[in-house]
């Protein structure tokens, strides 16, 4: 009865997508709205359920010994450094969470972390201009403006030096890790170790309410017509629902920052993973853009059809986050398209609510019956988002050797399991599970912040998600399997065994291997006709996609070739160079 | 010599007389000279290709080209009239309601009403955009109490996306305008209708004048130099229609007419690191704002009237 959701939020793709400032066009840099949604969506997951194990459990991380490992550095005289992350959380300091404590006493080092409010684009030109760097920062969106101001300083020598366990870690992902001058400003997160374990319960961005699968006995569907259809055909049924009109299909667009919930699903419906605004050919390489091709034209097309039978929510181009979770919650939408991270909360209160028939279940869906999905990432390194020192740090040696302990496979384990008998168990064969409880408590945000799962998990160097343990076990608790099958209900019961499989994963293609992916995360060099690009091609897609999909029946022709000329205004042919040139350097080795 | 001396005492003496008056302005003075005075040369950084953390004279000099960049785009002319249209119906509501708004009040006999109709008109204006275009989207939502009200009465037959329809985006915004300001912008007419001379009022309910009449003749006239002064410097910022309502209420479907400078300015400037480029907006308004408040000062000293320098 705990929130399997609260897990997409927090797990490295979703926050990645989360905080790509590179999907510039389709996400623009978060502004403190958007850090308001996050604060309220945390707040609420809060409140939503995952509440009741907060207060019984705070005694609970009271016992317990620290001595896990011993820190490789000599000096474990007590020092504070200061930590700044891009990220959003709550401001802390470090020893007032469990694991913060224990790692302070095998160290001697304590951090005083503190979270960006605000504008982060504004938050780092202060920085910059002031030249007073916090010890280490984690610039997530800021990376590129940070490294050209001279903010970080070289690593290469350091982890060479004193940094065996970081070597383990990262050492096969050195060269992608080098930024274009060939020093290495940022430990990345997403450095996988040892074997690769997939999650489980991937979600994609199409939701369906169940009780409109239950209505036609649980159909497998594929295709976005068939979607459309089995909406349609619900709605056609049950035209009102407790007094209101039933609505049909609902797109999270009407917030300007969240956009890309209508300007990405071509590429997904395609089956192609999250690349940003391109498409990259698995063969040649090429990086075309699908703004301004039938396939967008497809989306767009069958959104217009669905708004002149009256099943597209006009309402998603102008509601706001909280309007439309509120939809989500009200049980009269159908089906809607947005990510897990942006409705979370919602989610989350129709589970802890109880209802099944009301509750959600996304599908990979896309255009034709052949076409593969590619919903569940491939395997990725993620190299523009990382934690590095800046030039303002009194003790990077010090620092090197903190993080080299954190690295140890035991720490790694605390940082995501926390500790055996308190927060896991492990059974005999050695592997990790979690009861009922201690996954509630898991998934409890005051717990999370208590203990600090939910500051050292991420922003910090870290084994990336798919990693696996030399003992097997999945570091990231939810990819385990024992876990995830407590983490069921029985409505998700019932749907695996509807359509006979044993987990969400099994309706997902396995991932095809792309080695640049995620070309997201290329970085566009500042005030480059790249970045205009990227901004213009929004400009565009905000002003006509309405006039598009809400035009009156017979008139979607105009509006796209009216739309037509003036995207042929940009310089595409000159982005797509751009992008094809970064993505046959990454496939090269040269990241 | 005699008579350049006698002055430079008179000014001395004036200024000891007045030297309350001086501490109490030094600050401001301070603050502008600070705040508004020096950072002016931050405006070398139009005439660059500015990149964070380099001195400002390691940059790259790129003459007039952010300028060039600024006009050249079409989108600059859509922004510009948006601001233009919204900060002239802000101007114009936001006197006219104000004015009228102060002249009722004054009007008021019971002070206990009168105060509570003051607190309740200014208490938006303590709300902050973000919390306050939450409250308009829910107002306007199709299942809010507009389309509500519209329905029961008959007047619509469905319920209009009003934050969907760009056509509408600048009377709504004005009225939000309205209603989050009027009982603050009261506050200063009320204040320059105290100075009246009430036997001026006397004077005329002797003479037979009507409520009406006197609101017209005493105290409309009584509080024109404070509207003249208040309107001319207004018209400085003509260029400046306020960024978070903009911002926090426009969406895809009314982008063509919610798009204002400060919101262009954000986009291509300061998101795109293109410091050269918001500061270039800057000047531009900076340079629009002088000719207007000049010019409007100009005409205030042809009509006689009172003027701010």
């Amino acid at each position: 009865m705990y929130n399997s959701f609260c897990i997409p939020f927090y797990t490295e793709s979703a926050y990645n997508t989360l905080f790509s400032m590179e999907r510039g066009q389709k996400m623009r840099r978060r502004h403190w709205l958007r850090i308001g949604l996050i604060a309220m969506l945390t707040a609420s997951l809060i409140f939503a359920g995952c509440s009741r194990g907060a207060k019984e459990n705070g005694a609970g991380t009271g016992n317990g010994t620290g001595t896990t490992g011993t820190a490789s550095g000599d000096d474990k005289s007590p020092v504070t450094f200061t930590y700044f992350a891009f990220g959003s959380n709550i401001d802390k300091l470090a020893s007032e969470t469990r694991i913060g404590q224990i790692l302070k006493e095998q160290t001697g080092v304590d951090w005083k972390m503190e979270f960006v409010v605000g504008d982060p684009a504004i938050k780092a030109g202060v920085m910059i201009s002031g030249g007073e760097y916090p010890d280490v920062i984690s610039p997530v969106s800021e990376y590129a403006k940070l490294v050209d101001a001279g903010a970080f300083i070289p690593l290469n020598d350091l982890i060479e030096q004193h940094g065996p366990n970081i070597m383990r870690v990262y050492g096969p992902y050195l060269d992608k890790m080098k930024h274009e001058d060939g020093n290495i400003y940022i430990l990345p997160f997403t450095a996988n170790v040892g074997g690769y374990i997939s999650d489980p319960n991937p979600v994609t961005n199409f939701w369906i309410q169940r009780r409109v699968l239950k209505e036609f006995g649980y159909p497998k569907i594929k295709t976005l017509d068939q979607y459309f259809e089995l909406i349609e055909k619900f709605h056609e049924k049950y035209p009102v629902i407790d007094g209101k009109e039933t609505i049909g299909f609902g797109i999270y667009a009407g917030d300007a920052a969240q956009y890309y919930t209508i300007t990405n699903p071509p590429m997904h419906l395609a089956g192609y993973p999250n690349d940003g605004n391109v498409l990259v050919d698995l063969e040649t390489h090429e990086a075309k853009l699908y703004q301004g091709t039938e396939l967008e034209k497809r989306w767009l097309k069958a959104l217009h059809d669905l708004y002149n039978k009256g099943l597209l929510d006009p309402e998603s181009f102008t509601a706001n986050g909280d309007q439309f979770m509120a939809k989500i919650t009200s049980g009269r939408m159908l089906g809607f398209a947005a990510y897990i991270w942006q409705i979370g909360d919602a989610i989350n209160n129709l589970k802890t609510a109880g209802n099944d028939d009301l509750q959600y279940v996304s599908l990979p869906i896309v255009f034709d019956e052949d076409i593969t999905d590619a919903y569940v990432d491939p395997p990725s390194f993620v190299n523009n988002r990382g934690l590095g020192i800046s030039v303002s740090a009194k003790d990077p040696v010090r620092i090197i050797k903190y993080w080299d302990n954190l690295l140890k496979e035991e720490n790694q384990k605390l940082t995501t399991w926390g500790e055996p008998g308190v927060t896991y168990e492990v059974d005999e064969n050695g592997r990790f599970y979690m009861t009922e409880e201690q996954l509630r408590k898991r998934n409890d945000n005051d717990f999370r912040r208590e203990y600090g799962f939910a500051y050292f998990e991420y922003e910090w160097p870290r084994y990336g998600n798919n990693s696996v343990y030399e003992d097997g076990n999945a570091h990231w608790p939810f990819y385990q399997p024992e876990v995830a099958r407590v983490n069921y209900t029985e409505g998700d019961k019932e749907l695996l065994k509807a359509w006979g499989v044993e987990t969400f994963a099994d309706l997902y293609a396995t991932p095809v291997e792309r080695p640049w992916y995620p070309a997201w995360s290329i970085e566009k060099p500042q005030g480059s006709p790249e970045a205009m690009f990227s901004q213009q091609a929004n400009d565009l897609m905000m002003l006509y996609y309405p006039k598009m999909v809400l035009a009156p029946e017979g008139q979607f022709e105009a509006v796209w070739e009216e739309y037509m000329r003036e995207f042929g205004k940009l310089n595409a042919a000159g982005y797509e160079e751009f992008m094809t040139r970064k993505v046959r350097d990454r496939v090269a080795g040269k990241w | 010599m005699v008579v350049e001396k006698s002055r430079i005492r008179q000014f001395f003496k004036s200024l000891s007389n007045q030297k309350t008056l001086m501490l109490m302005s030094l600050p401001f003075l301070v603050w502008v000279i600070v705040f508004k005075y020096l950072p002016l040369w931050g405006w070398l950084i139009a005439f660059q290709r500015y990149r964070l953390g380099k001195g400002l004279f390691d940059q790259t000099w790129v003459g007039l080209e952010n300028f060039r960049m600024l006009f050249q785009d079409h989108h600059f002319y859509r922004v510009l009239r948006n601001t233009l249209v919204m900060s002239s119906l802000n101007l114009v509501l936001g006197f006219v309601t104000a004015i009228t708004l102060a002249l009722l009040l004054n009007e008021l006999r019971r002070v206990y009403f009168k105060r509570t109709v003051q607190t309740i008109s200014y208490l938006p204006h303590f709300v902050s955009w973000v919390v306050a275009a939450n409250i308009v989207q829910e107002t306007l939502a199709p299942e809010g109490i507009i389309n509500n009200l519209l329905l029961k009465l008959n007047i619509i037959e469905r319920p209009i996306l009003w934050l969907g329809v760009g056509e509408y985006f600048w009377g709504i915004l004005a009225v939000a305008e309205v209603w989050k300001n009027v009982g603050w912008n009261t506050i200063i007419y009320l204040a320059a209708i105290t100075t009246i001379d009430p036997t001026q009022y006397e004077a005329a309910q002797i003479d037979g004048a009507s409520r009406f009449r006197r609101m017209w003749h005493i105290t409309l006239p009584g509080i024109r130099p404070v509207i003249v002064l208040l309107l001319i410097m207004n018209l400085g910022h003509i260029l400046e229609s306020g960024f978070e309502p903009q911002y926090l209420l426009g969406n895809s479907m009314n982008i063509e007419y919610s798009e204002n400078l400060d919101i262009f300015v954000l986009k291509y400037g300061i998101q795109l690191n293109n410091y050269g480029l918001a500061t270039a907006a800057g000047i531009f308004k900076t340079v629009v704002s002088f000719i207007f408040i000049i010019s409007a000062n100009h005409i205030a000293k042809r009509l006689g009237q009172s003027r701010l320098y």
